[in-house]
């Protein structure tokens, strides 16, 4: 994971640090879905706390560091804020969900392939025949595995 | 998600031809146990269908659906098709205490099951640290009910079975304990060994060996015989509180609208599992109490319901406890 | 003494029957496999087995579990030094120095160590939990909700310490992961929190579910972007052992981490997660040169993986001594006890000697049976490494998916585990860490449910925690160690410690 703390030097550093700019900012949208969500839950006292009471204060502690990151992003140089790979995210994201929708509904005998094809997608790299066999192949190892040797409870085929 | 659950249903239906009804169960069958394994409603759905597989000449897959209290699993098994291929272990607290504990309850334990028969219920117990200044039941609730809230009671979590059993006995003797929850019985038994809360209600198998090494103490067994595991322990008859009467039952069901000769071929496994000897066996080893012939008939189990849902309903408006 | 001789003995002659060692293997082999797939995780595969094993004898079926158990253990250490993806929390520890290793051509002696240290650990456990197991049943029942409190507190503290990079960013991580311990339904009064009124969240969000989207996923996306560094390993495997010198660096941190994943995996309520984290936070305050951390030093393997193992044989000794299962896979252990008629208690050791010493002996058995499992599949696993990235990603997606899927059988756990993929791609960007979130998530969910139960059973005294020795005794040591930590940074002048 450290590997890209090396690349901090590589990249100029602009006069400030949007990346703890908008890592504040996260931040501070984060505490506030929080706040939103806590609202109305009894915060209790101190001695007798409610149900509210820990996540609230959670979440008031994050915005206040989400406030000191970003004024630490902007008074200080620092990283720059880094382009977000959007192929990658629609198509992993993507495989994952479209293996939520399918394996109840049709078995891992459509959810494996499917997922293993849609997530190729994310990699521009991706060698498409050589995906579509091993898809086949990994997805009746899983079925082996799994269902035959370990038995979960995990659907097939449901549709024939 | 719940129209995905429907729509997985509806799919599951259009698949089902309807001559599967005479050659039921053509395919493994799934039994939903709505809490996580190794737990002693876990054990006895195992036990149960691992003799009903037999008769039944297919496999029942224990499938374990944990959450909010046993209800994410009964949802999804009232949700499940009807055609006796999905079928559940109810528990006292799924289909009797639920309603009252959950307003948003997305089923009805009566309107939207069939009842397929009464399994095993496993009685409970009221026990204390060992060292709790009470040598019996009528000590202990004299001195519980003078201490009012400086006595402190533990339950595995809101709607759990302890929780709700001691609800019952609180109402019943008058008692107003500090409650302190905890995440399951594993660790509320460990303070109540190690004495940092006073006493706990729960199942006989969770208690059974504390309670013979002489960790706990046990007061009395909510049942109207003593039970072979724990002979010493009297009943709350016997111990002076007769009313309380109470014991975390577990039943098989099937969907509503399962076919009537699929829950019968069902019910008649279920009795011969219970008829079984070393399935018997292995039930009361945990020291759990079977039904009777009387007590395994579908209607008995509807009937049953019905009155636990009534009798739990009140109990636990009363104590204002509610899971949203 | 005798007696534990004789005791012993008994044991291993139950442990070495053919049958049982044929158990032992097979379960530390399905272990190693179901550990190693990322996602996967031993919980569903022992609550899927436990039919199988009906037709075993108990001590048998326990054994061949147990293996399943701490085979699940060590498998999961693999899958977080090659792919960076931890199984369980007590393997979080294992991706920050063993994943860097594996990048510098080093994956066979991360892999080597992480055995070696596993063994190591689980013969000294043995031993330990044979002639001590009884009497440190005691110090279960000492740890009450107040002291129990206090050793988060100070697991908070090594949270910190372990933290890299930004300091305020590394606490804020904490903080997020004990807010996002919040969500789910409230322990005292049954009310939701932060559940957005999915039905599905009332339990609050799973550890795995967590891990697999903000590691896991994240990490994955991450790699995509950057086509020139996402090969793990590119021609360069090295040697696949640990050398004589990588030994004798490693050994004293496995002693120490033995050590500590010892005595917090006898504490009731899952203690034995603290263990990695403890281990990696002492090796790294004692090491001349704390900047290697994170990036490939063998002590920040060695000594958690050693911690880890240690924890997961002495966390079955609050099951056997006394019948209480201090987490969900010891739960599921008391379940397999009861199906075979054996209910766990304080009487197992003088009802059934030979249950109870057989496994007993079974745990070293089946750790020399990962030994000998374990190292020949280092260059295996080493090899996989060089399968494209273009293979290998959808591959673990598909096994992560399936893994999540059988938690709980439920897909709404899949869908949300895209969702803190999303999330953890995000952190990253933003540049903060995931492990001292992960941290806060663990210590948050038994934090806040001691602190309440305290302060219940104080009647709301916060003295209670102050009062009670054992506990002010592990609020003063976290007192102490932060001190430790922060002093010489805040005396350096702040950047030159924080920005390692």
């Amino acid at each position: 994971m450290a590997s890209h703390e090396t690349r901090d030097e590589s990249v100029p550093h602009p006069r400030r640090g949007t990346q703890d700019m908008a890592a504040g900012l996260f931040l501070i949208a984060v505490a506030l879905i929080a706040l939103w969500q806590a609202q109305g839950l009894p915060l209790g006292t101190l001695r007798s706390m409610g149900a509210g009471m820990l996540p609230t204060a959670l979440a008031v502690l994050l915005a206040g560091f989400g406030a000191a990151i970003f004024l630490i992003g902007a008074l200080r140089p620092g990283a720059a804020f880094e382009k977000w790979s959007f192929r990658g995210l629609l198509f992993v994201l993507g495989a994952i969900i479209s293996f939520a929708l399918t394996v109840r509904l049709a078995g891992l005998i459509v959810a494996g392939p499917l997922t293993m094809l849609i997530a190729g997608a994310a990699d521009p790299q991706t060698n498409w025949k050589h995906t579509l066999i091993f898809s086949i192949v990994l997805t009746a190892f899983c079925i082996l595995l799994f269902k035959v040797a370990l038995r979960l409870p995990i659907p097939v085929i449901t549709f024939l | 998600m719940k129209s995905m659950l429907s729509a997985l249903g509806l799919a599951t239906v259009l698949a089902a031809s309807p001559a599967w009804a005479q050659s039921y169960p053509a395919k493994p069958i799934t039994m939903i146990v709505p809490f996580a394994a190794g737990g002693p409603t876990d054990v006895i759905a195992r036990i149960v269908a691992d003799n009903m597989s037999k008769t039944l000449g297919q496999q029942i897959v224990v499938e374990n659906v944990a959450g909010a209290g046993g209800t994410t699993g009964t949802t999804r098994a009232a949700q499940s098709a009807p055609d006796g291929y999905t079928i559940m272990m109810g528990h006292m607290g799924t289909h009797g205490a639920a309603p009252a504990l959950y307003p948003n309850l997305k089923y009805d334990p009566s309107k939207d099951f069939e009842p397929i028969g009464m399994a095993a219920g496993t009685p409970i117990l009221i026990v204390a640290k060992k060292n709790f200044p009470a040598k019996d039941l009528k000590e202990f609730l004299a001195k519980a009910k003078a201490d009012g809230d400086k006595i402190n009671e533990a339950h595995a979590g809101i709607g759990s079975v302890s929780h709700t059993t001691c609800l019952l006995l609180n109402a019943q003797a008058g008692l107003k304990p500090t409650q302190v929850p905890y995440k399951g019985t594993g660790p509320a038994l460990n303070d109540l060994v190690s004495g940092q809360v006073d006493f706990m209600c729960d199942q006989i198998v969770n208690l059974v060996e504390q309670i013979k090494g002489g960790n706990i103490k046990a007061y009395a067994i909510a049942t109207p015989e003593r039970s072979p595991a724990l002979p010493d322990v009297p009943t709350t008859k016997e111990a002076g509180l007769p009313e309380y009467q109470v014991s975390a039952w577990n039943a098989v069901f099937a969907p509503k609208g399962t076919p009537k000769d699929i829950t019968a071929k069902l019910n008649d496994a279920l009795g011969k599992a219970l008829a079984d000897e070393n399935t018997r066996k292995r039930l009361l080893e945990l020291g759990a109490v079977l039904p009777d012939k009387a007590g395994q008939t579908q209607d008995a189990l509807g009937t049953f319901v019905a009155q636990e849902v009534a009798r739990w309903t009140p109990v636990i408006k009363a104590s204002g406890a509610v899971a949203q | 003494m005798e007696q534990l001789v004789d005791n012993l003995a008994l044991g291993f002659s139950t442990a070495l029957s053919l049958k049982n060692i044929g158990l032992c293997f097979l379960g530390c082999l399905v272990g190693t496999l179901i550990g190693v797939l990322p996602g996967v995780g031993p919980i569903a595969t022992i609550a899927m087995l436990l039919p199988v094993t009906f037709g075993i004898d108990p001590t048998g079926a326990l054994i061949m579990l147990a293996g399943i158990y701490y085979g699940a253990q060590y498998g999961g250490s693999t899958t977080a030094i090659l792919v960076n993806i931890p199984g369980e929390a007590t393997s979080v520890v294992t991706t920050l120095d063993g994943h860097q290793m594996a990048r510098a051509g080093r994956a066979g002696v991360a892999l080597g160590i992480a055995a070696i240290a596993s063994f190591i650990a689980g013969c000294i456990a043995t031993l330990v939990i044979a002639a001590l197991g009884e009497p440190l049943t005691k110090l279960a029942l000492l740890f009450g909700p107040a002291e129990y409190f206090s050793l988060m507190v100070m697991g908070l503290v090594f949270a910190v310490v372990l933290a890299r990079g930004s300091l305020p960013k590394a606490i804020a991580m904490i903080v997020v992961g004990l807010l996002l311990s919040t969500v789910g339904t409230d322990l005292e009064t049954g009310q939701e929190r932060l559940t957005f009124g999915i039905a599905e969240l009332s339990d609050g969000v799973d550890f795995a579910v967590l891990a697999m989207g903000i590691f896991g996923f994240a990490e994955i996306i991450r790699n995509l972007e950057n086509p020139e560094t996402r090969d793990v390993v590119r021609g360069k495997i090295g040697r696949l052992l640990p050398s004589k010198d990588d030994f004798k660096q490693a050994l004293a941190p496995i002693l120490r981490g033995t050590g500590l994943g010892a005595i917090l995996g006898i504490l009731p309520g899952n203690g034995a997660v603290l263990g990695p984290f403890a281990s990696y936070t002492l090796e790294k305050k004692i090491t001349k040169d704390p900047s290697r951390f994170g990036r490939g030093a063998i002590e920040g393997v060695a000594g958690p993986e050693a911690a880890n193992n240690a924890g997961a044989q002495t966390a079955f000794i609050p099951l056997l001594t006394l019948g209480i299962p201090p987490n969900a896979v010891m739960a599921l252990m008391v379940g397999a006890m009861t199906i075979h008629g054996i209910i766990p208690g304080p009487q197992v050791v003088t009802k059934n000697p030979q249950l109870f010493w057989g496994m007993i002996a079974s745990m070293w058995v089946g750790n020399l049976m990962l030994l000998v499992i374990n190292l020949p599949l280092v260059g295996l696993w080493v090899r996989l490494l060089k399968v494209p990235y273009s293979l290998l990603y959808p591959a673990i997606l598909l096994f992560c998916c399936i893994g999540i899927y059988s938690i709980n059988n439920s897909t709404s756990d899949v869908i949300f585990t895209a969702f803190f993929g999303l999330v953890g791609y995000a952190l990253l960007k933003f540049g903060y860490e995931p492990a001292p979130l992960l941290l806060g998530f663990v210590l948050g969910k038994l934090m806040e449910e001691k602190l309440r139960q305290a302060l219940i059973l104080s009647r709301g005294s916060f003295a209670t925690f102050v009062e009670r020795p054992v506990s002010g005794g592990l609020l003063l040591v976290a007192a102490i160690m932060l001190a430790i930590a922060l002093l010489p940074s805040i005396r350096k002048g702040r950047d030159e410690v924080f920005t390692e």
